[in-house]
């Protein structure tokens, strides 16, 4: 304790141009500390990851599947499969158009929102909170409620009706697919708004008002003053609602049920049906990883384009 | 479009989210609402009214609904044309909701508690610490919120089945499976959140007390725990959240005794299709119940939970 005494207060205040190099700063680290949720993260996270290739390449169904190590390995044989006699290549289609579309949807309205919200005025404060309230909803909830509103003969259709459009079925048939987005986008739109608010935030008062002397119009001021603020935002939070849609199976498990209609037989919802309604475990492993692959491009540009540090600690970022 | 039309209300100064700028907002006086400006006043108008209706047409409807009669609502109706405030009464014994949302209550709750002092103690160490492999860390701690949960459900499902055999104990169809899963796939998010909210306190308390020879649980449990609950209480909300909204791991991990509330309004909804009229009026009753919860919680501690749904947005 003695020596730490003395000279943690010197790492410390040298802290600041990255103490990494200081010896002493480097003991009494109580990286003990990260053990708990380590190991925690590791047993539930890292090794059903590495479980889940083990068993795709396995012939598993409900008869081997208790003693799974021992269940026949087929190389990638279900990947094989998956690709060729499964609905796979085309849940893939169904599910990367849908959260692209849906993200790309979501951003002017997230904007519009963003911006329109970011001055004062009175009732501000209520309209914030209800501008959440489709995103906190819990997903099932959300399912749910556009079940019963998109029924055949149900608020939408009367709705729609009284202004003279008779569209389809909503559920079912070529339509669900735009369902879908449609409650995606619903239900999604509150966070993009959120993230574009706090990149707004950023905004310095000076700007505002060098645009103001200058005399800009709202659009000019809006499209070569604030938009160039919020390109990085923006971008962001279109990779974060892609990721978000890809890998949303609640809302199409909740709002179609299984086994899916075929237009919306998303990536998770058709890995789900072939494990615990076919019981094709392996073949199912290899869709999931098949999804992994899907995500890793977007998940890699996020995790380039993120700050992981404050640039307080660690060095320049 | 800096000349007037603006009540003068409108323009006094400071945000609700305060920035370093707002100080200098408050010295700019009574025109810096006209100056802030982003868009003219009747498109403003516009684009919030829509997006009111949009928001609140559905939010409304679920409200009208679980108070009118299923005929009713299954021919159409937005306004409830008779009274069923029975809904709210009759769905605790249609589904076993009490049940569900008790299983809820209880497990989303200690996965609240348990997840942020886990969160804290990792956060401490990877905000005030520099090792090996921190970033590695901090990264995995954002990417591992976007392995999709169905690759992971299948594995957790076999390894709790293996792990029961070879300890000779039940844990899938106990609540214990589902504690210990939704813990541990709330802990990258709320540990990102306690991240970010430990950067901004201050480093002084902590480093006169290792100057006083404290050691680091003691800095920990007697400094920054005592300093951070905000942050606390926001990670611990969204490791709640993340329990009491999953369908995907309760569905698989849970029996019926152990069944989550999702879940219970999952089955209930998925049950009611074919032959008569749903009983639409207490499903929307349940959803209702459902989001209550939620919905209160998000508008009681917006102002914090919003700044940590964000922090894995900032460039």
């Amino acid at each position: 304790m003695a020596d730490s005494t003395l000279v943690t207060p010197t790492g410390a205040s040298g802290g600041r141009r990255g103490g990494r190099a200081k010896p002493v700063h480097l003991r009494n680290r109580p990286l003990w500390m990260l053990l708990p949720g380590g190991i925690l993260m590791i047993l539930v996270i890292v090794v059903p990851l590495v479980v889940a290739v083990l068993m795709s390449t396995l012939d598993l169904d409900q008869y081997t599947l208790q003693s799974w190590l021992q269940a026949p390995f087929i190389g990638v044989q279900n990947y094989i499969e998956a690709v060729l006699d499964s609905s796979l290549l085309r849940s893939i289609g169904i599910s990367v158009s849908f959260a692209v579309i849906a993200a790309v949807v979501t951003m002017p309205i997230g904007v519009a929102a963003a911006l329109a919200t970011q001055n004062k005025f009175r009732g501000r404060a209520l309209v914030r909170s209800l501008f959440l309230i489709p995103y906190v909803l819990p997903a099932f909830v959300v399912g749910t409620l556009w079940r019963t509103m998109l029924q055949p003969g149900g608020v939408v259709d009367s709705t729609l009706g009284s202004i003279g459009i008779h569209s389809g079925l909503w559920l079912n048939g070529p339509l669900s697919y735009w369902s879908l987005i449609i409650v995606q986008i619903w239900t999604s739109w509150p966070f993009f708004y959120l993230l574009v608010l706090a990149g707004l935030q950023s905004v310095d008062h000076e700007v505002h008002e060098a645009a103001a002397i200058d005399g800009a119009t709202w659009w000019i001021k809006l499209r070569y003053v604030i938009l160039p603020y919020l390109r990085g935002p923006i971008f962001l939070a279109l990779i974060i609602a892609f990721l978000h849609n890809i890998n949303a199976f609640t809302l199409p498990f909740v709002l179609f049920g299984v086994p899916a209609p075929q237009d919306v037989d998303v990536l998770p919802v058709l890995t789900y049906v072939t494990s615990f309604q076919s019981f094709r475990f392996g073949l199912s492993a290899a869709m999931a990883i098949c999804s992994l692959i899907l995500i890793a491009i977007p998940l890699f540009v996020y995790l380039r384009a993120v700050k992981l540090d404050s640039g307080d600690e660690g060095e320049k970022r | 479009m800096t000349t007037t039309a603006t009540p003068p209300s409108t323009a006094s100064a400071s945000r609700s989210r305060s920035t370093a700028a707002t100080i200098k907002r408050k010295a700019n006086g009574t025109r810096q609402g006209d100056i802030t400006r982003l868009l003219p006043k009747p498109l403003l108008v516009t684009v919030i009214t829509v997006l009111l209706v949009i928001v609140l047409g559905p939010v409304l409807y679920m409200l009208f609904s679980s108070v009118n009669g299923d005929a009713s609502v299954a021919g159409g109706a937005f306004f409830p044309t008779e009274l069923h405030f029975d809904n709210y009464i009759k769905v605790w014994s249609t589904v076993d909701l009490g049940n569900g949302l008790m299983n809820s209550v209880i497990v989303c709750l200690a996965v609240a508690v348990v997840c942020a002092f886990l969160a804290v103690a990792t956060a401490y160490v990877l905000v005030r610490y520099e090792f090996r492999g921190r970033l590695t860390f901090l990264r995995g701690l954002l990417g591992l919120q976007s392995i999709p949960g169905t690759l992971m459900l299948l594995p957790v499902f076999v390894l709790f089945s293996s792990a029961a055999s070879i300890l000779g104990i039940q844990i899938i169809g106990t609540r214990a499976a589902v504690f210990i899963t939704y813990l541990t796939f709330a802990l990258p998010f709320s540990t990102w959140v306690m991240v970010t909210y430990l950067r901004g306190l201050p480093k002084a308390l902590e480093e006169a007390a290792r100057i006083d020879g404290a050691s680091s649980w003691r800095i920990l449990t007697r400094i920054v725990v005592p300093l951070s609950w905000p942050g606390i209480v926001v990670s611990g909300i969204f490791a709640f959240l993340l329990g009491w909204n999953d369908v995907l791991f309760a569905s698989v991990l849970t029996n019926p005794e152990t069944r989550t509330a999702a879940v219970a309004l999952q089955v209930f909804g998925a049950t009611q299709e074919g032959g008569a009229i749903p009983l639409y009026g207490q499903m929307m009753a349940a959803s209702l119940i459902c989001a209550v919860p939620v919905v209160v919680l998000y508008l009681v501690f917006q102002r914090y939970l919003i700044g940590g749904l964000t922090s894995g947005g900032v460039k």
